[in-house]
């Protein structure tokens, strides 16, 4: 049997994996710069914001993820890892859930004098009103913003840097999928350049 | 949840922590352990490499990043992963800069060729 198929695959697939590893440096090279880019916008945020204000002591003590990735296996055994973002939204809140009644609900003056006993029933209603109101408006809360802005963990108004170091990240994060994706097609083809190298061998001893 | 997608896992310094975290990729509430470790100096061997094995074993993590210099502390855990999920992806610090050569993927890579292959 022929030596050239077997050498021809081999060369055509060492080719390919030499591609996958120049693509793998230049993604990394973007990769550590853009971590870079991130760190130096921390500690600008953290030398205008205060050394203590930029810090673990700000994170929120419950988390939910914006980002998940997604794995899928192509048929030629790579997996692929995709990122996907949910975006936060603040929805506008309605005005019957979260609007709160504070004052009175019957219009017009209140009768002080001879009307004390109908006062503490209408006080109680209104109370027991308001309460319900109060527990519907934190709910409301609750369910329109489930997810959590990470910005605000540091307060109201943040320094752009401290943006910008957030919208740094999520694209060191998305590249970060990218480049695990190229590392298990670089093992991947390592693993066929190897099977394929052992059939020559074999085929060269026959 | 149904069809919802694997976390991002971290372990690294407290601003590598901090930016992935920003980016949105943290998970911590009462009932699930966090998806991230802020190594700090006093942070042991034994608690980055428990805290990495215990990423590796939950089903939900699909990638775990982790800055190279505390790879290096763990690289033996490093090497013997061999599964493709999670992929592990070393990263820079700001102490260490990323050096090729020490990255386990790229090892296993490099690895594979000898003198006999080109014959």
């Amino acid at each position: 049997m022929s030596l050239d198929p077997a050498s021809l695959r081999i060369d055509q697939r060492l080719l390919y994996f030499m591609d996958q590893l120049e693509i793998l440096e230049e993604k990394r090279q973007k990769l550590n710069a853009l971590i870079e880019e991130g760190w130096f916008n921390i500690s600008k945020a953290r030398y205008s914001m205060g050394n203590k204000q930029v810090s673990a002591l700000q994170y929120a003590s419950e988390m939910d993820p914006h980002v998940y990735v997604n794995t899928s296996l192509s048929e030629n055994g790579v997996v692929e890892f995709q990122c996907e973002q949910t975006e936060h939204k603040a929805e506008e809140p309605k005005e019957s859930d979260t609007v709160e009644n504070m004052g009175p609900t019957e219009g017009g003056l209140r009768r002080r004098m001879n009307v004390r006993q109908k006062e503490t029933e209408d006080e109680s209603t209104a109370k027991g009103q308001h309460e319900e109101e109060r527990q519907v408006a934190p709910k409301a809360e609750k369910a329109q913003c489930p997810l959590q802005e990470p910005l605000k963990w540091f307060g109201i108004l943040v320094p752009q840097n401290l943006k910008q170091a957030q919208t740094v990240f999520k694209e060191v994060i998305t590249l970060s999928a990218e480049i695990s994706t190229l590392q298990n097609v670089i093992l991947v083809t390592r693993e066929e350049l190897q099977s394929q190298m052992k059939e020559k061998q074999k085929i060269s001893l026959n | 949840m149904p069809g919802r997608g694997k976390l991002i896992a971290v372990i690294g310094d407290e601003d590598t922590c901090t930016g992935f975290l920003l980016g949105g990729i943290g998970e911590l509430n009462k009932n699930r352990k966090p998806n991230f470790l802020v190594v700090e100096k006093d942070t042991s061997v034994t608690e980055i490499e428990e805290t990495f094995k215990s990423f590796l074993a939950r089903n939900d993590i699909g990638i775990v990043l982790i800055n190279q210099f505390i790879a290096e502390m763990i690289r033996h855990a490093i090497d013997a992963h061999l599964q493709s999920i999670p992929a592990v992806l070393e990263i820079p610090s700001k102490e260490h800069p990323y050096d090729a050569s020490k990255d386990s993927i790229l090892r296993r890579a490099k690895g594979m060729f000898s003198a006999e292959d080109f014959r």
